[in-house]
């Protein structure tokens, strides 16, 4: 294992590796970034889990079936593909992009506390669930789990150095079951 | 094979009723409903619907570029959960 790859710099996990792929080496992955630019030929990654990895290097890739189907630099052979599926292709956390306003890395918003504008405590924000439409946050706490748009006029404060998550629940929300 | 044209697009009675219902006093609230393959009418723009997924009720803000679509697509009935840290953002709307 590289010496480079045990720093505590802390990893992103770019994708899945899920299986291999024919018998030249290329590895089925399923995408975990936002970036697609993150799979161009030549780009640099690791190879493995965030506790241990090695680096590597992006040759090709090319969508097929939901997946992208990568051959790595390290990787020459089916045998050896075989044995990478359950690792992760990542990159290390300062070469993560940079966010935009109202973004928020996933992993830093799992965890918050959420209360409600008036300071009621909603409970710890456990998942995020992308949609397709707007992004859920979903919050368990004392009044069970609650779904909450990921919507300006619904989160109206996040604080990360504070770890909390400021909320107005719409009207609605939490009523009474009815079709 | 696909709906006869001369039906148009299928929504529940009971939640278009609802939608138009609050567009007419102006007020907004989130609507729950089980109905995944109503179709989003252009008179739902701007509200939230709380689509049933099997389990639970997950809000959905519905826009422009939604209409024509059914809710179900929305409101995904399996999630892939992850246990690595991501390069995965989210963003509020």
């Amino acid at each position: 294992m590289d010496s480079d790859t045990q720093k505590s710099v802390g990893y992103f996990a770019i994708g899945r590796i899920v299986g291999a792929h024919g018998i030249r080496g290329e590895v089925k992955v399923m995408v975990m970034t936002d970036y697609p630019e993150r799979f161009r030929p030549g780009a640099k990654a690791y190879l493995g889990t965030e506790l241990a990895c090695t680096p590597t290097e992006i040759e090709t890739a090319r969508p097929h079936k939901g997946v992208l189907l990568v051959k790595l630099s390290t990787v020459p052979d089916r045998n050896l593909a075989e044995t990478l599926q359950g690792q992760y292709l990542l990159i290390r956390a300062d070469q993560a992009m940079p966010l935009a306003e109202h973004e928020y890395y996933a992993h830093d918003l799992i965890g918050l506390a959420v209360e409600t504008d008036t300071g009621e405590a909603l409970g710890t924000l456990t998942e995020i669930l992308y949609t397709g439409a707007n992004d859920v946050y979903v919050v368990e706490g004392p009044k069970g789990e609650i779904l909450l748009p990921a919507l300006r006029s619904v989160i109206i404060d996040v604080n990360l150095a504070a770890r909390k998550m400021t909320v107005i629940v719409p009207e609605g929300l939490l009523g009474p079951e009815e079709d | 094979m696909s709906r006869s044209l001369k039906k148009g697009p299928y929504v529940q009675p009971k939640l278009l009723k609802k939608i138009e219902a609050m567009n007419r006093t102006g007020k907004k609230q989130v609507i729950k409903t089980w109905s995944r393959a109503s179709t989003v009418f252009p008179q739902m723009v701007g509200h939230t619907i709380a689509v049933h997924d099997g389990r639970r009720h997950v809000p959905i803000y519905i826009a422009e570029n939604m209409v024509g679509h059914k809710l179900g697509e929305f409101a995904p009935t399996r999630f892939f959960r992850g246990h690595v840290r991501s390069e995965k953002k989210s963003s509020t709307r």
